[in-house]
């Protein structure tokens, strides 16, 4: 204390402005630099006093080298995905979480029934009787029959009745195969098929369909409620014919 | 009964004609929500991944007859659906390809279109980003961040070398961030 009031009055003596200021440090030093600074001091004397040492190689390190550097790309390998990404970019990790994407309730659940159904679809067998099929079936039997003689309005789905033979010509040119009938008839819905029957259920007489159709080759009734293929098979089997004929 | 078999008990159960479709059935129910997500972040609607992942088990259960059992089953169900969702993406670029821009497949605009959009919300920003990228980095991605793929198994997927495959996702990485930040 004595010394430090020397010093204070000593100043006072020569620069009075001087001895009156606040004394304040500016210059800065990095944050926490004396915490370690004991280490780092130990750590530079250890190195130089190894210092020589560095120089020389341990025995046998190339010897091993290459299985050193072989056992460190693996482990870098080992990383996992997420570690990975943590380190690239965290945000990418934080974001992994977050779902975006919606599933149908259940949709998982009979996948595998959907998958099996489609790879092998069910052979023959008992199948509840829906009237709206079997009409349908009816209806394209009865009009795959007649269509070939009739006037072939049915696929014209305009509105104008064609009239002229020129456009009768055009639309019968559409459907001169089997197949292309079929196609016409497979284009129309239920309710197009009810209204023309029903529009000109005239030509559906019962002279028209006999003439046309061999109702004896018709499969049974009951053939119809054991397999609901039955339909498609007499159809397929009249194509047949038709195509052999025409050829 | 199934549900704990590995992988070449399920195959054994397929090879047998008694019980092939208890074994075809295990191995749908074991790896279809795995392949699903793999291939709904690669076309993102659920529609469109539907129909690609129903044919390729459809396509599997034929090919399944010539599976050489040295090969994983889950890098080839993988590869499978890789390749199914490529061909998906490619045949719809074909069908559309009046637009030729960088996203090509308008797959930006399906995320958009998803009800459960927002463009302010982050993860939603992270799919658009993901969809910037080109194809084989965006599957490369996809198949790390999500599915957490060691590279030596997404080198049989994608037949790629290891190292590119890492490169390649740091790459995407990379980019993804950036365009997080920038947009």
């Amino acid at each position: 204390m004595e010394k430090q009031t020397e010093i204070t009055d000593e100043l006072k003596d020569v620069s009075p402005t001087l001895a009156s200021m606040e004394k304040v440090n500016v210059f800065q030093i990095p944050e926490d630099y004396f915490s370690d600074f004991d280490a780092k001091i130990l750590t530079t004397i250890f190195l130089q006093d190894k210092k020589n040492n560095f120089q020389k190689v341990p025995e046998g390190y190339f010897n091993s080298l290459s299985d050193n550097i072989l056992s460190k790309i693996k482990s870098e390998n080992s990383e996992t995905p997420s570690e990975e990404i943590k380190a690239i970019s965290p945000a990418l990790h934080y974001l992994k979480e977050e779902k975006v994407f919606d599933v149908p309730e259940n949709y998982f659940d009979n996948l595998s029934d959907r998958i099996l159904k489609k790879i092998k679809p069910p052979k023959t067998k008992v199948i509840s009787f829906s009237s709206r099929k079997w009409w349908r079936y009816a209806a394209a039997a009865v009009v795959t029959g007649v269509v070939a003689i009739s006037s072939l309005q049915i696929f014209n789905h305009n509105s104008n009745p064609v009239t002229t033979d020129k456009a009768i010509m055009q639309l019968a040119s559409q459907y001169k195969t089997p197949a292309q009938i079929d196609k016409g008839i497979a284009s129309l819905n239920d309710e197009e098929i009810v209204n023309y029957l029903e529009k000109n259920g005239t030509i559906l007489d019962e002279e028209t369909i006999s003439k046309n159709v061999d109702t004896t080759a018709l499969p049974s009734e009951d053939d119809y409620l054991l397999d609901e293929n039955t339909l498609n098979n007499y159809l397929n089997e009249i194509n047949a014919e038709a195509n052999q004929k025409t050829q | 009964m199934t549900e704990n078999l590995n992988d070449l008990e399920l195959l054994a159960l397929y090879k047998d004609p008694a019980t092939k479709e208890r074994g075809f059935t295990a191995i749908i129910k074991k790896y279809q929500e795995k392949l699903y997500w793999h291939i709904r972040r690669m076309v993102i609607t659920h529609e469109d991944a539907d129909d690609v992942l129903q044919n390729m088990f459809i396509k599997v259960w034929k090919a399944l007859e010539n599976f050489r059992e040295e090969s994983q089953l889950y890098t080839w169900l993988y590869r499978i659906a890789t390749n199914e969702s490529l061909t998906f993406l490619s045949q719809q670029k074909k069908r559309n390809s009046i637009s030729l821009s960088d996203d090509e497949n308008g797959l930006s605009n399906k995320l958009k279109s998803d009800t459960n959009f927002d463009a302010n919300k982050l993860e939603w920003k992270l799919q658009l980003a993901i969809q910037s990228l080109p194809e084989k980095q965006r599957l490369v991605f996809n198949l790390r961040y999500y599915d957490e793929m060691p590279y030596e198994e997404m080198s049989h997927v994608l037949e790629t070398s290891e190292g590119a495959l890492k490169a390649s996702y740091h790459h995407a990485a990379k980019k993804i961030e950036n365009y997080i930040l920038n947009n």
